[in-house]
């Protein structure tokens, strides 16, 4: 029952899968709470009543999708010591405690402040709101810090050392600095801002197309769009950084991502081939086939004209990660990002013509086409990097320190079954009525006609307060 | 894992106390947000079962995040529990999560969907509801039972005994147990919440003394059938500090009946109050039985704690964040206390 290839796939796939549904959502939390405060800071100051509206808006969007964080991300915590018990005993002493201060530092913080930001307003003051909406973003934010620490780790391990199957801290800064996460952490996050620009920017541009609020929605395509022209080139340097951090900690990872199997060319000289496109053959110590462009390979990851690139043959056949899956996905990103950089230089070029304006941006139907279908884009790129990140790792769970196989939970086959095709179940329900809820909101539209949220009007002092008159309206008002 | 000074002990049982601090809070604070889901699978008008979600609506989540604390800090501190023990508990805690999701996505969404879908939603929250007290319940229970690990001394115990072996009369019966005891608590959350007249309010007034008197009993059987299973539990309680655990028993007694006497007088926040005395008396006296172990014959608090933890580590969490914390979800209760009537749900 235990241990067994099968099993350990299992829980392998297990836990990808929910990963891989959880990271649909936290991203956009993280990146539309930053967008949020800074449009009702400028509300706040301008006193402009578009920015409100938007404000409230895209508002309603967000909840839906932190409902599904929240929902998803609650089986997270716990999935690490269901299915990977064993890891999580030995690991715990770093990555333990590292969760332990996300939930302590980041989830409770945000929950805290959550509940104000969006069932605050009309209750509390306007400055208070502006706080409570700051603080649901920095909390996002250093969540995302922890776990990419933790992950991090996980993929350059450092400041520790295995004693009796323990994994004991020698040394706390190397182990919370380690090498991977000084650009592994930036990349996410930008890749969260990446993904809340992009669907701000397709949700507006859908409006503009169907000619709706096109003078409310221009505000946001606008700025998106511009903050798109600095943020998706830097985050293409910012992914080749990391490439480079790959290539120095973790060599067997690089050569699956890029297919790279053999360090040196049959005539001896350095294999500097990066492919295109490829397929491994059949006995997964080589390619097919590939289209291959020289010297790419040195130059990417070397930056240098014949640099060496360690091949995976350089890697015994137990220690080499699956090629296949994190070649493509590693493509589909890196496309998905170049693609993102030249929407955003097309749009810079329509607004340097002044076609970006509220008379005309109506006008550009392909563009505006072409915004809608690059909001899918960073989603995309998310998913990939992931898969790419976590598989690249195999088979270690810890780089280089502990085998995957001696992570996971000794568990029978059925139980891990049960647990796959429940989560199946679940999380696409909870996706499902994501998108329903996100698609309904947007085809209801911006509510432009309640009054807007005077300052609170809470006194402190009664513990009780005073029962209202029947016909009034009730004092607990669910927004919509 | 010999090698704890005499501080990391210290801290080990300082973080121990945490980890109890945040279950704690989590039972009173989600028990009731459970509890009312519970009560609304009885709730006939569509609208009243509306309201019980928006008065939660602005705290469930911070409610409902302190169990998310409470598994930090055991994998935090406690990882080699963590480990063992989540695998041991796969079954019931994989519902209870199932629960949970269903719970969140029933609770948020409802006010956006059409009637028809209300309804649905409405059922779902309620049963979610229920599954994740009695699955929480039950694995409270399979936990006192203890359970196999591996000793092998190159690597950490990890569990070794199946699926189902959680699953035993008295967990079932902790599970059921847990239930009840929700239930009291969110009838009189809901007393609490609503305009004094609203028949809702009145509804959940009749179940106060049901609920009450069924919680009561269960707890008494409880007590009873862990003195008869658990050797460790009744050696204490008979052993020489017996006078001490008359005094725990005459205080919980103390505070049940002014809960019963404050909810007959209509003071529901002194009833919520008296009753969360009462469970954290309860729960401090189950750890004080249960001490060295965390978990019984398994698990004592030092052998399956990280020999990491660190003093000063400690101090950062307790003396900075955690206070801050029960600042803000303080000041978010405040924000929220304000009675709400039916009329909720039309939002
Ligand atoms: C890039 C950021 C990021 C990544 C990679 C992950 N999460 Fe996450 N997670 C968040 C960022 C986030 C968030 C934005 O902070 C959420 C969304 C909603 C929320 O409350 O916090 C969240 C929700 C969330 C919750 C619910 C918190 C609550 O009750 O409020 C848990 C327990 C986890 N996550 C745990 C995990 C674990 C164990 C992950 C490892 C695979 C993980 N998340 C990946
Ligand atoms: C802090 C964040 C994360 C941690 C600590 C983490 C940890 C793990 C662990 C312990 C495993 C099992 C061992 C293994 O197969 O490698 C795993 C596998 C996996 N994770 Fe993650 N994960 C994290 C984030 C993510 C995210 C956000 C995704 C997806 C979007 C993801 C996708 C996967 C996939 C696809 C696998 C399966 C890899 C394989 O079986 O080849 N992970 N991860
Ligand atoms: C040309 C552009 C890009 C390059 C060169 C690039 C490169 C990389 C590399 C090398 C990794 C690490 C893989 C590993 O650790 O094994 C990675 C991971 C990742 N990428 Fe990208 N990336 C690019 C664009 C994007 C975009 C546009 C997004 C999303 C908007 C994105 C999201 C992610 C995520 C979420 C991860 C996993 C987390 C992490 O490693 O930080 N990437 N990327």
């Amino acid at each position: 029952m235990q241990d067994s290839p099968l099993s350990v796939l299992l829980s392998r796939l297990d836990f990808a899968w929910i990963t891989t549904m959880h990271i649909l959502y936290p991203p956009l939390t993280i990146g539309l709470a930053a967008l949020l405060f800074l449009a009702e800071w400028h509300w706040v100051r301008s006193q402009n009543e578009a920015w409100y509206r938007l404000v409230r808006f895209f508002e309603k969007l967000f909840i839906v999708n932190f409902a599904a964080g929240v929902a998803t991300g609650i089986t997270m915590e716990m999935a690490f010591g269901i299915l990977y018990g064993r890891f999580s005993a030995a690991a715990g002493p770093f990555f333990g405690q590292v969760l332990g201060y996300e939930t302590i530092t980041a989830f409770m913080y945000e929950a805290g402040f959550i509940g104000l930001m969006i069932f605050g307003w009309g209750k509390i003051s306007r400055r208070m709101h502006l706080f409570a909406t700051f603080n649901v973003a920095l909390s996002s934010t250093l969540s995302a810090m922890w776990i990419l620490d933790a992950n991090s780790w996980m993929q350059t391990p450092a400041g520790v050392e295995l004693k009796n199957g323990l994994f004991q801290v020698t040394d706390w800064g190397k182990a919370l600095l380690n090498p991977d996460v000084w650009l592994g952490f930036p990349h996410m996050w930008l890749a969260a801002v990446e993904l809340a620009l992009g669907f701000v920017a397709a949700i507006s541009a859908w409006y503009c197309l169907k000619f709706r609020h096109v003078a409310l929605f221009q505000k946001t395509l606008k700025a998106s769009i511009l903050a798109l022209v600095v943020v998706a080139p830097l985050q293409v340097y910012l992914g080749d950084g990391l490439g480079r951090v790959v290539a120095d900690g973790q060599p067997a990872a690089l050569a699956a991502m890029e297919g790279h199997y053999h360090t040196y060319n049959p005539d001896g000289s350095v294999n500097t081939g990066w492919h295109v496109i490829a397929w491994p053959n059949a006995r997964g110590d080589g390619n097919a086939w590939a289209i291959t462009i020289p010297h790419v390979l040195s130059l990417l990851e070397d930056h240098s004209w014949n640099g060496k690139v360690q091949g995976l043959d350089e890697f015994p056949a137990d220690q080499r990660p699956p090629v296949l899956i994190p070649f493509y996905a590693f493509r589909v990103m890196a496309g998905a990002g170049a693609a993102l950089v030249l929407l955003a230089f097309w749009g810079l070029y329509l607004a340097l013509r002044g076609r970006l304006g509220a008379a005309q941006i109506a006008r550009q139907r392909w563009f505006l086409r072409a915004v809608i279908a690059a909001g899918f884009l960073p989603y995309i790129s998310i998913w990939c990097g992931w898969w790419v990140r976590e598989i690249c790792r195999q088979p270690w769970v810890v780089y280089g320190m502990m085998r995957t196989a001696d992570g996971v939970s000794l568990m029978g086959i059925g139980q891990e079954i049960v647990w796959m095709v429940g989560y199946l179940g679940f999380e696409l329900a909870v996706w499902g009525s994501v998108w329903y809820f996100l698609a309904k909101i947007i085809r209801t539209g911006p509510d432009l006609t309640s009054p807007v949220a005077e300052d609170g009007h809470q006194h402190l002092g009664a513990l009780e307060p005073a029962p209202h008159d029947k016909h009034a309206a009730p004092s607990y008002v669910r927004p919509v | 894992m010999n090698e704890f000074t005499q501080v990391q002990d210290l801290v080990t049982f300082a973080w121990w106390i945490a980890l109890d601090v945040a279950v704690l809070l989590y039972v009173v604070l989600d028990g009731a947000d459970l509890g009312a889901g519970i009560f609304s699978l009885f709730v006939r008008a569509e609208h009243e079962r509306g309201a019980i979600m928006s008065a939660m609506a602005g705290t469930w989540d911070a409610n409902e995040t302190w169990l998310v604390v409470a598994g930090g800090v055991l994998f935090g501190t406690f990882p080699l529990v963590y480990g063992s023990a989540f695998s041991y508990l796969m079954i019931p805690l994989m519902i209870a999560l199932w629960g949970m999701i269903t719970r969140a996505v029933a609770l948020e969404f409802r006010h956006l969907a059409a009637a028809r879908w209300q309804r649905f939603s409405d059922y779902a929250f309620g049963v979610s509801s229920l599954i994740v007290a009695f699955f929480g319940g039950l694995a409270v229970g399979a936990v006192l039972n203890g359970f196999p690990i591996t000793h092998d001394p190159n690597a950490p115990g990890a569990y070794v005994g199946g699926a189902l072996r959680c699953f035993t009369p008295f967990s079932i019966w902790t599970g059921v147990a847990a239930v009840i005891a929700t239930t009291l608590s969110g009838v009189l959350f809901v007393r609490a919440r609503f305009e004094k007249d609203e028949p809702i309010r009145q509804q959940a007034a009749r179940w106060t003394s049901t609920a009450f008197w069924l919680a009561l009993a269960v707890v008494a059987i409880t007590v009873g059938l862990s003195a008869i299973l658990f050797p460790w539990a009744r050696g204490k309680w008979l052993g020489p500090h017996m006078w001490m655990w008359i005094v725990v028993l005459l205080v919980v007694v103390f505070a049940a009946w002014r809960m019963r006497l404050a909810a007959r007088q209509d003071r529901d926040i002194a009833a919520i109050l008296w009753l969360n005395i009462g469970i954290a008396v309860m729960a401090l006296s189950m750890m004080a039985t249960i001490y060295p172990w965390l978990i019984p014959n398994t698990w004592t608090i030092y052998d399956g704690a990280s020999p990491a933890v660190s003093l000063f580590t400690f101090t950062l969490a307790m003396g900075g964040f955690i206070p801050v914390m029960l600042a803000y979800n303080a000041y978010q209760i405040w924000v929220f206390r304000a009675r709400i009537s039916a009329l909720a749900a039309y939002h």
